[in-house]
């Protein structure tokens, strides 16, 4: 039988722009070789401008998304206030760690801007939530390494949303294609200080 | 927690346990998580102790990040290079950091790095090995520098200049045959850079920047990078992709409301 | 030299005797490698050299390239061998523009499944065994014969961790024949098969629309359709289509088609319907 990360099979992108950061996903489901749903969300939206994308099986992606959405709404009814990226790094973080001997199968992929300084934050962890932040792009997925090679030759600092999103989409898309198990079809989230622009691409669908 | 009444309480959560096991049983290949392919080092000098690590983690053949952070904050005068399991590393210096700050609390004394070595080991000895921190401790305090090794099992040892991770080797190779005992600053800046720097070039599991950590009676510091031992070349060519190339199907913007906007600067927690 | 040394430390006679029938008018064909037999290591079991190689928890698995569609059916206007083009290793795609009908001379096709290497090289021999027939007998080889051939001749290295599903597809004095031959020893002929991890999708349009009396338009069109069905719902399958058209005079290639352009042409056609019963 396989290993849990490549069951569903997935590929999740984060990168930073100028005053913006985008996340991006496929859309495939599937059970080892056979393609279940291609519309399947992989990006779950945790507050107006907070993204959190997972890599892995996806029933524990499901677990965990709900369980930082409960942890997250008592934060902010508590605090009066919208979380941090970077608090809820940690918060992702201390979840996954507290399962260290006995883990979700998940490597998430966060992207946010902060609330009050408008500051573009992007992170990743590993499935046991050792936390690793960067100022360029995170990568996650069946096809990671795909992943790297399109992002370390595309990504260059200051990117403007329009010129970000596309940066980001052919990244994944040129990705995915050589990966069999992610790919069918691809979500696109360019977040701003003012907006979130979504867009699903036309991708190849084998 | 798990039926959204309780409070989260501290410590690990054994819940899934029994499912990966059957998992395991049922013939699922285990992903491993991130480990750090690492050079740590740390030298007693003249002054105090200094403290260095390589910047590479590393996914099995994959540099998962180019510039981590491989030394950690337990206390002002005490900090710690971590080798092993990532997670493992961060979470363990940062428990022990804040056992370390409560008892710095309670006792109204500076800590001293013999106690952050006694909680480490001890926690560590309580897990058997099973959490795989392999740390590198130094620090000054009134009884002077001290430098620790802490294995993840929970031994322990206390040398005048100690290395450890998949660099170890070649890092020792240069104590071995340049330390000296009371060393200057620059003198020892420059061993220990060395000594990184023998593991990056010839460990694959260590690699790109120097950090250092200088700590002496008078305070830290902590330079990130100190050496950046592989610059990156330039990229020559450009290959991005002009707006419009990227087919859409679909696309809806959510504009926000924006009531007020004001920009604060936030002040570090006092301590 | 080599055909001593294979006869010296194989068992089996390296004979496959034709039935009765299946060869030309009262003439005996016997298969015989000239120059071609493996080099087996002396001593050593074959069956046993190979098992680590192919078991699935071996660390050093060979990975051949087992995610294939292809399809052949026939109908009144002949053979219809349509496929994807792509080969995996692993989860990884490592070609989008992968030849797997083989084109064995102008009469014969094959189709490859299972290990690229085998198939080809098995049906390259094939092709060679197919002139050497022609030139003995002074008329063209049926299909029935020709995949014997095939038959025989893999089915000799049995165990030796050859992999291979192919359809030889062709036309003879028969009429269309297609027939399935793979490793494990199978020969079978059939109106209708498929080969590979996409073959279930596959089987499934074909049976739900398949007629034997089908304009030649509409098999063409079917073939394409359960390849393109195929990709999408199979991970291990993809690219392009690759349309072949068996009839009397021998084979013409169809055409080649990129699945992500046939997905969203479907697409477009299935909005029209829906947009055409919504007036109705």
């Amino acid at each position: 039988m396989a290993n849990p990360f490549e069951y569903n099979g997935s590929a999740v992108v984060g990168m930073i722009g100028s005053g913006c950061v985008a996340i991006a996903a496929d859309r495939r489901l599937g059970i080892q070789g056979q393609t279940i749903a291609t519309t399947f969300d992989k990006i779950y939206p945790m507050n107006e401008s907070l993204y959190i994308g997972f890599y892995g099986l996806a029933t524990d992606a499901l677990t965990v998304s709900s369980r930082l959405k409960y942890q997250l709404n008592l934060y902010q009814l508590r605090e009066n206030r919208q979380i941090k990226p970077k608090a809820f790094m940690h918060m992702t973080s201390n979840l996954l760690y507290s399962k260290r001997f006995g883990y979700y199968f998940v490597e998430p992929v966060i992207a946010g801007l902060d609330p009050v300084t408008k500051d573009p934050y992007i992170a990743t962890m590993d499935l046991i939530g050792c936390p690793m932040e960067t100022k360029d792009f995170v990568v996650v997925g069946t096809c990671s390494e795909q992943l790297y090679g399109m992002c370390e030759s595309l990504w260059k600092p200051d990117l403007e949303p329009e010129d970000l999103f596309e940066t980001i989409s052919q990244a994944l898309m040129n990705a995915v294609d050589r990966d069999a198990l992610s790919g069918w079809g691809a979500i696109v989230h360019v977040i701003e200080k003012d907006k979130v622009t979504t867009r699903t691409l036309k991708a190849r669908m084998d | 927690m798990a039926d959204g009444t309780a409070r989260v309480k501290g410590g690990f959560s054994f819940e899934l346990c029994k499912r990966n096991e059957m998992l395991k049983k049922a013939g699922m290949k285990f992903p491993q998580p991130k480990k750090t392919g690492t050079t740590i080092a740390g030298i007693v000098f003249k002054d105090g102790v200094i403290l260095g690590a390589d910047t590479r983690a590393t996914e099995g053949t994959v540099i998962a990040d180019k510039n981590c952070a491989k030394i950690h904050y337990i206390s002002k005068n005490i900090y710690c290079c971590g080798a092993g399991t990532a997670a493992d590393t961060e979470y363990t210096t940062e428990t022990i950091s804040s056992d370390i700050e409560l008892h710095r609390l309670s006792t109204g004394r500076k800590p001293r790095v013999a106690t952050a070595c006694r909680l480490l080991k001890q926690y560590l000895y309580r897990y058997q090995g099973h959490i795989g921190a392999y740390l590198v401790l130094g620090g000054v305090d009134t009884t002077g520098p001290h430098l620790f090794t802490v294995h993840a099992h929970g031994s322990t040892d206390k040398l005048p200049y100690v290395t450890m991770g998949s660099g170890s080797l070649a890092a020792m190779a240069v104590f071995e045959s340049h330390y000296t005992p009371n060393m200057g600053v620059e003198e020892g800046k420059k061993l220990v850079r060395d000594a990184i720097a023998g593991g990056i070039f010839n460990d694959l599991g260590s690699g790109s920047n120097v950090d250092l950590c200088v700590i002496t009676a008078d305070g830290v510091d902590y330079i990130r990078p100190y050496d950046v031992a592989n610059v990156k070349g330039e990229r020559v060519g450009d290959y991005t992709y002009k707006r419009g190339t990227t087919a859409v199907l679909d696309t809806t913007v959510r504009h926000f409301e924006i009531v007020s906007e004001r920009v604060q600067s936030t002040e570090s927690m006092e301590t | 030299m080599a055909s001593v040394l294979a006869d010296k430390y194989c068992s089996k006679s390296l004979r496959g005797i034709l039935m009765d029938g299946e060869c030309g008018p009262g003439h005996e064909y016997n298969y015989q490698p000239l120059n071609n037999s493996f080099t087996v290591p002396p001593g050593i079991d074959p069956h046993h050299f190979v098992s680590p190689f192919m078991s699935d928890s071996s660390d050093c698995k060979i990975k051949f390239n087992h995610g294939t569609t292809t399809l052949a059916f026939k109908f009144q206007h002949g053979v219809i061998v349509a496929v994807d083009s792509r080969a995996t290793a692993g989860s990884y795609i490592a070609s989008q523009t992968v030849k797997k009908v083989i084109e064995i001379n102008p009469y014969l096709l094959g189709t490859m499944a299972g290990g690229a290497a085998d198939c080809a090289y098995w049906e390259r021999q094939l092709s060679f065994e197919c002139r050497i027939y022609e030139l003995r007998n002074k008329e063209r080889i049926s299909v029935a014969a020709a995949s014997k051939l095939l038959a025989n001749m893999v089915s000799y290295y049995k165990g030796y961790g050859l992999s291979m599903g192919t359809m030889i597809c062709g036309w003879d004095k028969k009429g269309p024949g297609i027939y399935y031959v793979d490793t494990d020893g199978n020969r079978f002929t059939n109106n209708i098969f498929s080969v590979g991890s996409g073959s279930t999708y596959a089987y499934g349009v074909i049976d739900s629309t398949y007629k034997w009396s089908m304009s030649i338009e509409e098999a063409r069109e079917l073939g394409k359709r359960a390849i393109y069905h195929a990709t999408y719902r199979d991970s291990y399958s993809g690219g392009v289509v690759n349309l072949y058209h068996v009839q009397e005079d021998g084979w013409t290639k169809v055409s080649q088609t990129d699945v992500k352009s046939l997905h969203y042409q479907y697409e477009e056609e299935k909005n029209k319907e829906i947009i055409n019963n919504e007036e109705l």
